[in-house]
């Protein structure tokens, strides 16, 4: 999949903008703040509806515009899809694919496969358990629209116990909470299959991947640590079981129930999950060198990558944003395997950028030429 | 800021559900060049319809009487109720041709987020209509949301220890369609709620 052209209108640093890359690599040159990551944004906006910044949209909403314009083509063989995305400052977004709105939001993440390197990648090793859920929920929404759901529907439910438990507190109509339990726990219970299923399926492709960036044998684990109760077990395909799930978080909430209403929160769910990465047996996210999280954080990435191309039969759209800095020479190189097969979009601070070789993009303040 | 008048026009629009204020705008600035006759009878018709509709008392259906023209009916079957949130989905349902028992409007569905607890929900009524009525049945229609589910689940749970059977919509695809065109969500549902035949 490629993009074909992209228009901006009042998006971040954008008064407007109208371009057409090339299907592929494309060099975006330009200084610091000049609006590189901003266009790659973009596009990962235009894929999910979601910034990979974790920006709320009216953070994306230009100064002195009322409302931030995406639109984008992705042009696969079966032909061009044209979305559109219009952020109002305040007010409900709008979302249009090839002219109508989708049935739900978490159709678009499945249809656009885009994956991006983020210059502070080695947080997914490094740093709290909601950045490694973030990504393995975003990857299982690229890859199905009902994980994508899933997702959705368990923070939707989440939200709605925590409001209930926010303002109600020890008050608590006994029956409504049981109600928001119960969707809480069959909610959990379905994210939860998702989950494992997608670490299983991920076990080996990232594996596969850690070992070309880092060069080395040592083995890699990856495991759900689901947080079904006070203990947490790491579980996958074979020994998960969405009965005993259900019942395990059904019964956690029970017996937390008098701390949770002094809490006002909810203290167990896959809300709570750890995804835990481990080399030779070592926890990587607490002994380990900066140089193997940074190869982790890499074979993620890869390994998405890879994931993504095997289900839609095409790569995806790559956005490496200034990650060159960040990299030594063997993981480049990794990364570098992944250029001759789709689209990329490169953004650097350097015109003598030795890594890529395409067409390059002059970026100065929020216009590219 | 326009003149006070048109002003006026605008805000009350504007505070209509689904009404912006540029759409306002465009509406106050159509109603100054209709016809006054056109004004006064737009005017006039929402007056009317504030004095001469209200609630049914027994179900929250819309009526110009006590009792809605449902409720009115008697052909129809008063032990089974088929509950909705709001006063609009008794016709969407009517349509259909397929229920003939009564209807109870809820007024919404449960969303602690919008602070709506179960006591700003006509629940109360309905409990009190369970005995009067002798219902036997309750068809949680609310909406497949969230919210819906969540409104459908407290309702069995009260209601059942009263020995009312509480059910709920079926969800799965749409009839007559390709399974081509089904959103692989809707899909996905059906598949899991699969039936044997």
């Amino acid at each position: 999949m490629w993009l074909t052209w992209l228009e901006l209108d009042g998006w971040r640093n954008y008064t407007t903008l109208s371009w057409q890359p090339d299907p592929g690599v494309n060099v975006l040159v330009g200084s610091n703040g000049a609006g590189k990551t901003s266009i790659l944004e973009a596009i990962g906006y235009l894929s999910a509806i979601r910034s990979f910044r974790g920006t709320g949209d009216e953070g994306l909403v230009g100064v002195g515009t009322d409302r931030a314009v995406i639109r984008g083509g992705f042009a696969k063989a079966a032909g061009e899809s044209r979305v559109e995305v219009e952020i109002p400052r305040r007010g409900r977004r709008r979302v249009l694919v090839n002219g109508k709105r989708p049935p739900r939001l978490a159709t678009v993440a499945a249809q656009f496969p885009v994956v991006a390197f983020l210059p502070d990648d080695l947080e997914l090793v490094k740093g709290s358990g909601s950045i490694r859920r973030g990504f393995l929920d975003d990857l299982g929404s690229r890859l199905s629209p009902g994980y994508g759901a899933t997702v959705g529907e368990y923070e939707a439910v989440l939200r709605q116990r925590n409001a209930l438990l926010r303002q109600d507190g020890p008050a608590v109509d006994l029956v409504a909470l049981q109600v928001w339990d119960e969707r809480l726990v069959a909610m959990a219970s379905t994210l939860w299959a998702e989950r494992v299923e997608l670490i299983d399926r991920l076990a080996p492709v990232l594996g596969a991947a850690h070992d070309k960036v880092a060069g080395g044998t040592a083995t890699l684990a990856v495991g759900l640590d689901p947080a079904w109760g006070d203990r947490r077990d790491v579980v996958d395909a074979v020994s998960f079981d969405t009965g005993d799930a259900a019942e395990r978080l059904a019964g956690a909430l029970i017996e937390r129930r008098r701390r949770e209403l002094e809490q006002r929160t909810t203290t167990v769910g896959p809300h709570r999950d750890e995804v835990r990465l481990a080399l030779a047996g070592r926890p990587l996210r607490t002994e380990a060198s900066q140089g193997e999280q940074r190869s982790v954080a890499v074979g993620l990435r890869l390994a998405s990558y890879r994931m993504l191309a095997e289900h839609h039969g095409h790569a995806p759209i790559l956005l490496l944003d200034d990650v060159f800095s960040e990299l030594d020479v063997l993981r480049t190189a990794a990364v570098m395997e992944l250029l001759p097969q789709g689209q990329v979009l490169v953004t650097t601070t350097r015109h003598d950028e030795q890594h890529v070789v395409g067409r390059s993009w002059e970026v100065v303040a929020a216009t590219v030429s | 800021m326009f003149e006070p008048p048109l002003q006026r026009v605008i805000d009350e629009l504007a505070r209509l559900p689904g009404i912006g204020l540029k759409t306002a705008q465009r509406l106050a600035f159509h109603l100054l060049h209709v016809e006054e006759a056109d004004a006064v009878r737009l005017g006039e018709s929402i007056i009317e319809l504030r004095r001469l509709v209200s609630l049914c008392g027994r179900c929250f259906n819309v009526t110009a009487e006590q009792e809605c023209t449902i409720c009115r009916d008697l052909r129809r079957d008063p032990a089974i109720v088929c509950v909705v949130e709001r006063a609009q989905d008794i016709a969407v349902i009517e349509r259909t041709g397929e229920f003939d028992g009564r209807y109870h409007v809820l007024g919404g569905a449960l969303s602690p987020i919008e602070g709506i607890r179960p006591d700003q929900l006509r629940v109360r009524e309905l409990v009190a209509r369970i005995d009067d009525e002798g219902i036997k049945e309750v068809v949680a229609a609310t909406n497949p949301t969230v919210e819906g589910d969540a409104t459908a689940l407290y309702l069995a749970r009260l209601l059942k220890p009263l020995g009312v059977t509480v059910t709920r919509l079926a969800s799965g695809l749409p009839v007559g369609g390709d399974l081509d065109y089904a959103d692989e969500i809707t899909l996905g549902r059906a598949l899991a709620g699969r039936r044997e035949l």
